[in-house]
């Protein structure tokens, strides 16, 4: 990239953004000529938020409170907030990751209406020791469901291998002891902690107006930040937790997951180097890649993505292969290949290119608008920022980050071997 | 709205207006019918198709070739129609304004969608043993993976026992004991047969008409087309009831429920079944997540669609082993009282509105609009706009989706569960 994007990208992105005084962030990017809108109310609490001190009182939460949560928002006194969207005609759902939680909708018609809903049911928290069991049978069978999946047991898998303390080796979900342990009080100090408009963002894209909006939080009548919270860092060794797992699930072909555990980064640069890492080392525009493929090593999907949240960072390798002792090996040397010899400047300056591309795509729908303006209030930074950061960072700097990550020594690996398999 | 013109027998150019979007996008979506003997060839074309074409035969340069266009996405996909099998080709990317060094983005996609499509590499005239012989092993691999994904591996099973041997059950992935015998020789031919045989439909969504066009027309000029007969729609004959177990080492059993509504389903209906799927399991607000799922925690996950192109309906859900039976009948239960009882009028009002927010928002992105319309094409018929199917919807009685259910007759109950021995009861 030659020229310097953020003049007209700051046109293109085209964000509106409002503190309240309440201290709630507003963003809107109205879309002229789109007949939906998508509205995510979300707030800064994940399934890693485990340990906090809310006005003085220190709190530990097992493992699954945040998303256990996300569920039992939907439910008030006076019944469903899915049946409320329904008389709207919005579409709504919700979700949680390591360091949030997010409800949305998308509507065509009626919005003010959903936007009261979405607003409304997050502010009037409902719990009683009855809904929380019922609740708890709904979700055991989530975490089942995930059990059978060897995706996402892969990734948590590695994440419990890196980590020795830090809450992101739990899953999201948690398991069905460590819900059966939730309260309704423990809910509703978690929503005194986070669901504090300081602590959240309302992010709008499509069919609507930021004066739209702001009225909607003004009829909210939203309380204002009122809770002192200090989350406590948990006290995490540089080393990983355990270096190699193997095991054996119901599946057809093995998989292999290598993570990375780093010191923890900061900035909009430290994550856009990050991510173009993992494209350098094994994306498809790699000889690297082209030869795990080519070579019947690895299944299409065969990938790296790397994780970056407040006290820590790492790096995951994972995908199906016939032979994961070998392609560990072949992932090892090409990092240190990459080490000696410093990433390809074409391929570089490509992933550059493509980068681009895809936060021009990012904001062509409502759903993919609204889910880039949260993301840049959960990152703390415009995503002009990120822009910036994308067209101001050399190959010199990606080499010497090499020179700091993706070190052997604080690698794990994972491998999970068909039933029958097993070695 | 859709522009179509006709280019040449059974070949269409489809222009859908795409001013709003960053991105444009060129699909060429061929069709013809399903064969069981070729279906491998079939499933093997997109992957040999994708590595790369005559002006850039290397698949690591394709890649860089993409990139450099500032991310620009291919895909060369496949997918079963009922009788039908489709093969499309497209490119995307953002438009000629955003580009950094003003270069003709949008030419540039369609050279290459077209070049993917009618212009592949070649060595001799076949394909490359190399990439097929690459391509076969990662096909082989991916068939052999299938029971990875236990929920998918269960609506696969499901479906094969529901269709049998109807060309509606051909594998969209082939069959691994068709895999070894391709040949460059084989696969060649089968993709000159598409070209030559297949019905055609271009999609150009925010790129030049005229440059499409023109290239259609070239690309077209040294085939001799003939294409054949297509079977658009048809359905499995209602016969006795159906259970099948199969069992593995999992923690959520998978149950996938079949039923046939054992007769064509006529394009002016659609706005019935949408309405009928949304009340019965396609919502938050049905009555398979309303009452299965939220009251009776019966499932995790449990939904329904309708097929319209095979007449089928489809209930998938995932189910504490112990509960499998319960679920089914609790499934069975909600379509008896919807078919039999009362629809409140609250109840087709809020499903009312969720089909119609949904038809409204198809407009507002490339793929909800290429899916509308390129469904509407492959139904046959006149094809209609999201909002003529959303007034058909605001038409459609209680009455009537209470006649479209209870001609739908139960079939086969396909469930993926633990060894007996295993299950834990209360």
């Amino acid at each position: 990239m030659t020229k310097k994007p953020t003049q007209t990208m700051e046109q293109v992105i085209g964000c509106e953004c409002v503190q309240l005084e309440n201290g709630l962030t507003v963003l809107v990017r109205p879309m002229p000529g789109y007949s939906s809108i998508h509205a995510i109310y979300g707030t800064r609490f994940g399934s890693t938020d485990t340990h906090f001190r809310l006005n003085g009182t220190e709190m530990q939460l097992p493992a699954g409170v945040a998303h256990f949560l996300e569920h039992k928002m939907f439910e008030s006194e006076a019944g469903d907030a899915f049946l409320e969207f329904a008389k709207t005609g919005a579409n709504a759902n919700a979700y949680t990751s390591f360091d949030k939680t997010c409800y949305l909708f998308t509507a065509t018609d009626q919005v003010d209406e959903s936007l009261d809903i979405l607003l409304g049911m997050v502010n009037q928290p409902y719990f009683t020791p009855q809904t929380i069991q019922k609740e708890q049978g709904i979700i055991g069978q989530e975490i089942k469901m995930y059990e059978d999946t060897p995706d996402w047991r892969m990734i948590t898998s590695l994440l419990s291998c890196l980590y020795h303390n830090h809450p992101i080796r739990q899953d999201i979900a948690g398991t069905v002891d460590s819900i059966a342990q939730i309260t309704p009080e423990m809910l509703y100090d978690c929503c005194k902690a986070f669901y504090q408009p300081g602590n959240m963002v309302l992010a709008v894209a499509g069919n609507v107006t930021m004066a739209q909006v702001l009225d909607a939080c003004e009829r909210a009548n939203l309380p204002a930040t009122q809770c002192q919270v200090e989350r406590i860092p948990p006290q995490e060794p540089t080393q990983v937790a355990c270096p190699h797992m193997e095991y054996a699930m119901e599946l057809a072909s093995p998989c292999l997951g290598v993570g990375f555990k780093e010191a923890p980064v900061e900035g909009a640069k430290a994550e856009v180097i990050c991510d173009m890492l993992t494209e350098l080392i094994c994306g498809g525009m790699t000889d690297f890649y082209r030869k795990l493929y080519d070579e019947g090593l690895v299944n299409p999907g065969f990938g790296g993505e790397f994780i970056t949240l407040d006290g820590c960072c790492c790096f995951l390798f994972t995908g199906e292969t016939e032979h994961p002792k070998e392609v560990r090996g072949l992932l090892l040397e090409e990092i240190e290949r990459l080490r000696q010899q410093g990433v390809d400047e074409e391929i570089f300056t490509l992933c550059k290119n493509q980068t681009y591309g895809e936060v021009l795509q990012e904001l062509e729908n409502v759903e993919d608008a609204a889910t880039a303006l949260a993301g840049s209030f959960f990152r703390k930074r415009k995503l002009e920022e990120d822009l910036e950061a994308l067209a101001s960072v050399t190959k010199q700097e990606v080499d010497a980050a090499l020179q700091r990550m993706l070190k052997p020594e604080n690698s794990s690996t994972v491998i999970i071997w068909p039933k029958e398999e097993e070695e | 709205m859709l522009q179509r013109e006709q280019i040449a027998p059974g070949v269409h150019l489809n222009t859908i207006e795409a001013d709003k979007f960053n991105r444009c996008r060129i699909s060429l979506h061929f069709r013809f019918p399903a064969s069981k003997e070729k279906a491998t060839e079939h499933a093997l074309l997109p992957l040999v198709l994708e590595r790369g074409y005559a002006d850039c035969p290397d698949m690591t340069q394709f890649s860089r070739q993409l990139a450099r266009l500032y991310g620009a996405s291919l895909s060369v996909e496949t997918h079963m129609q009922g009788a039908t099998r489709v093969i499309s080709i497209a490119v995307s990317g953002i438009k000629d304004r955003f580009a950094l060094q003003g270069e003709n983005l949008s030419a540039a996609y369609a050279q290459i969608a077209f070049g993917v499509a009618f212009r592949p590499y070649l060595e001799e005239g076949l394909f490359s043993q190399e990439a097929v012989q690459i391509e076969k092993d990662t096909l082989a691999r991916q068939l052999e993976s299938e029971k990875n994904d236990k929920r998918l591996y269960c609506v696969r099973q499901a479906r094969r026992h529901f269709f049998g041997n109807h060309p509606a059950g051909v594998e969209r992935d082939g069959y691994l004991s068709q895999v070894s015998a391709i040949t460059p020789a084989s696969l060649t031919q089968t993709y000159q047969d598409m070209l030559e045989q297949a019905e055609l439909d271009v999609i150009c969504m925010g790129a030049s008409q005229q440059e499409v066009r023109e290239l259609l027309q070239q690309s077209l000029a040294s085939i001799h087309r003939k294409p054949a007969q297509l079977l658009r729609q048809s359905f499995i004959d209602a016969k006795p009831l159906e259970h099948l177990e199969e069992q593995m080492d999992l923690a959520q059993a998978k149950l996938c429920m079949m039923f046939t509504a054992d007769r064509c389903v006529n394009p002016e209906e659609m706005a019935v079944f949408r309405m009928a799927m949304s009340v019965f399991g396609g919502s938050s607000t049905s009555r398979l997540f309303l009452n299965v799922r939220e009251k009776q925690s019966l499932c995790y996950y449990c939904s329904c669609r309708f097929v319209s192109s095979t007449a089928m309906m489809m209930v998938d859900s995932g189910v504490e082993p112990k509960d499998a039976e319960r679920a089914e009948q609790a499934i069975l239960e909600q379509l008896h009282q919807l078919m039999s009882g009362e629809i409140t009028a609250q109840e087709m009002e809020d499903n009312r509105r969720s089909v119609l927010s949904g038809l409204m928002a198809v407009e507002d992105s490339l793929a909800g609009l290429e899916n509308w319309y390129y469904t509407e094409i492959l139904r046959g018929g006149a094809i209609c706009t999201p909002q003529q199917a959303a007034q058909a919807v605001q038409n459609v009685t209680a009455e009537q989706i209470q006649g479209a259910l209870a001609g739908f007759h139960y079939q086969l109950g396909y469930l993926i569960t633990q060894p007996r021995e295993d299950m834990t009861h209360d």
